[in-house]
């Protein structure tokens, strides 16, 4: 009944799709938990960006530098993107053949927009990697990339400001995981972040 | 004939109770009642369901059987009248209409201090003719459910006299987003018109006040004017609709007036969207559209209308259906052919030159409009209609200096 109820919302347009959320790459770096909002296989996983607030997908603009194609069987592509704070690590396998098929054409260097899911990997010598699994990914000019800039030093400094007062689950949470985390610290990382835009 | 909606009414009607019904059997039961039997549609829309309804062990909607635990025939107020329920009431008749079968002697519509409810007398009933305006104690008639919506049927049973009361009887509007189905009065505004889609169509659009929006239809009829877009009705018993879990007023019959001044309508409307395009769904760029007269369903591949079957004459169209994301929340956005012109730069006529000399056909336009919006910002206007924005204007977003500079403070000035 359940899983009726669920396809009946979403037909009827009530399911909320998740926000991408705008964050620089050195904030989504520092990103150490993960966890599912619910017990259902289905339900969706979040990374806890350490401004306090979870995320299921994100959004960013940046310069696509590199990318590989791997696998034998199972192709897949990984790239990387950078913004003025620092790098995305993005791959789409078989699993997102339509995303695979765009990162397959775009020739580097490029501006390019990725819409996609952040996911925590633990790497064999024991540090952390967020890697951004690609739903979608297009060339776009520089003026893109810049508005994109503003937005999320916009939201980056929304979530700050909200971090000192607030009391979301989101910002609990984030206070416990990210104890030493310092506003300063991302307040100037979003100021050397708008300066690099030439006026 | 097409079936396909009483059936969708059937299985929701069952559904209700957590059944099941097997759509090919009712399609058969329903063909066969109509088409080797002459019965209306309605009637064998109603024996159909009956019939599910004792396979399914339902108590039936309207029998005896159930008025002995409703409370036999007491005299309620018509806001109170449930189906299934025998009832007496007193009422006024506020409006008639013309009967749709010979069978069928006047329906209308009879309303009290409560509310109003449609009604129907059969001919075999022999009741007395009923004037609209006169007021009327109906003993005994028996309230039933037809697409949803009760029903006062008056038969053979029942006991109608004319009661000598004049009360000028005053509907209260109620609010848009708390119509139910049946027969409901608002105050409103047009927000919108629509093209007309059928002949018979005098008027569609969408009627809004402060608290929702709601989609109107106005039936040509002797007598009967469009509204004026952008004025303030006040409409007295009209006919709420149900479809696929969605109000709709039938104005047709209704007593419209216009109002004087202006009503503040749902605060979305027209509210401008600025975000980033995140995703383009499958279906948009050029699609084909069903040439029937009032249906304009999108085909298939194969040029196939749900309805209307293989449409080779079919009609090309541009939209774009996606996702606008802000960041704190997603928009499902449909635009229509002039805004995914203005957006893309690609006009009907080039988007067909595209589809019709490209290895790849319609896909090459899709693929086209996505590498020109797809990951951009946009300020959208439009208006929200259940979830869904129906955009009026796209426009890509500039880099402003200006936001710059306040941002350069905001991050430096704090620390």
């Amino acid at each position: 009944m359940s899983a009726r109820e669920s396809e009946m919302s979403r037909r009827d347009g009530s399911f909320e799709r998740e926000p991408a959320r705008r964050v620089f790459a050195s904030e989504l770096r520092e990103c150490r938990y993960q966890f599912k909002d619910g017990e259902d296989e289905k339900s969706p996983t979040f990374v806890l960006l350490p401004t306090g607030e979870r995320s299921n997908r994100i959004f960013l603009v940046g310069t696509l530098t590199e990318k590989t194609r791997q696998g034998e069987q199972n192709i897949f592509y990984r790239g990387r993107v950078v913004d003025p704070t620092g790098t995305f690590f993005i791959m789409a396998g078989s699993y997102q053949p339509e995303a695979m098929q765009q990162m397959a054409k775009i020739e580097t260097p490029a501006f390019v927009a990725v819409t996609g899911k952040p996911n925590l990997y633990q790497k064999t010598d024991g540090s952390n990697l967020v890697s951004v699994r690609v739903e979608s990914i297009t060339v776009v000019d520089k003026e893109t990339r810049d508005i994109w800039l503003l937005d999320t030093a916009t939201r980056t400094l929304d979530r700050i400001d909200a971090l000192t007062s607030g009391t979301t689950p989101d910002i609990i949470k984030a206070k416990e995981q990210y104890p030493t985390l310092d506003v300063v610290t991302h307040r100037r990382m979003v100021y050397d972040a708008l300066a690099q835009i030439k006026i | 004939m097409d079936y396909s909606e009483a059936i969708e009414r059937i299985s929701r009607k069952f559904k209700k109770s957590g059944n099941e019904i097997n759509r090919e059997k009712v399609e058969i039961k329903l063909r066969r009642l109509i088409e080797e039997f002459g019965v209306q549609p309605a009637e064998a829309e109603r024996s159909v369901s009956n019939e599910l309804a004792k396979e399914f062990n339902i108590p039936p909607a309207s029998p005896q059987g159930s008025s002995g635990a409703s409370g036999a025939t007491g005299q309620k107020m018509i806001a109170d009248a449930c189906p299934g329920d025998w009832v007496t009431l007193e009422g006024k008749v506020v409006s008639l209409a013309a009967p749709a079968s010979p069978a069928i002697a006047p329906s209308g519509i009879v309303a009290d201090e409560s509310g109003a409810i449609r009604f129907v007398v059969w001919t075999k009933s022999n009741a007395p003719k009923m004037k609209e305006g006169a007021w009327y104690r109906i003993e005994s008639a028996v309230v039933d459910e037809y697409k949803n919506i009760p029903n006062l049927k008056v038969h053979s049973g029942t006991t109608i006299t004319e009661i000598d009361k004049t009360d000028p009887l005053i509907p209260s509007p109620v609010p848009v987003k708390d119509l139910r189905p049946g027969i409901g009065s608002v105050r409103a505004k047009v927000i919108q018109e629509w093209e007309v889609t059928h002949e018979r169509m005098l008027q569609s659009g969408i009627l809004g006040d402060e608290t929702g929006t709601i989609k109107f239809v106005i039936w040509k009829e002797l007598g009967i004017e469009k509204l004026v877009v952008g004025s303030v009705y006040s409409v007295f018993y009209t006919q709420v609709d149900e479809f696929n879990e969605r109000l709709s007023l039938n104005l047709t019959g209704a007593t419209i007036m216009q109002e004087e001044g202006d009503l503040a309508t749902i605060t979305n409307s027209d509210a401008e969207i600025r975000g980033a395009i995140v995703h383009i769904a499958p279906g948009s760029g050029i699609i084909k559209r069903c040439p029937v007269e009032g249906c304009n369903r999108a085909l298939s591949r194969q040029n196939y209308c749900p309805i209307h079957e293989i449409q080779p004459q079919f009609v090309y169209d541009l939209r774009i259906k996606g996702w606008l994301d802000d960041g704190e929340k997603t928009h499902n956005l449909l635009l229509k052919r002039d805004v995914v012109e203005a957006l893309t730069g690609i006009n009907l006529d080039q988007a067909k030159e595209i589809a019709e000399n490209n290895p790849l056909g319609m896909d090459e336009v899709f693929l086209q409009m996505r590498e020109k919006i797809l990951g951009r910002y946009v300020a959208c206007k439009g208006r929200d209609i259940e979830n869904r924005l129906l955009v009026n204007s796209c426009k890509r977003m500039h880099f402003e200096s200006g936001d710059h500079t306040k941002l350069l403070n905001r991050a430096g000035g704090a620390s």
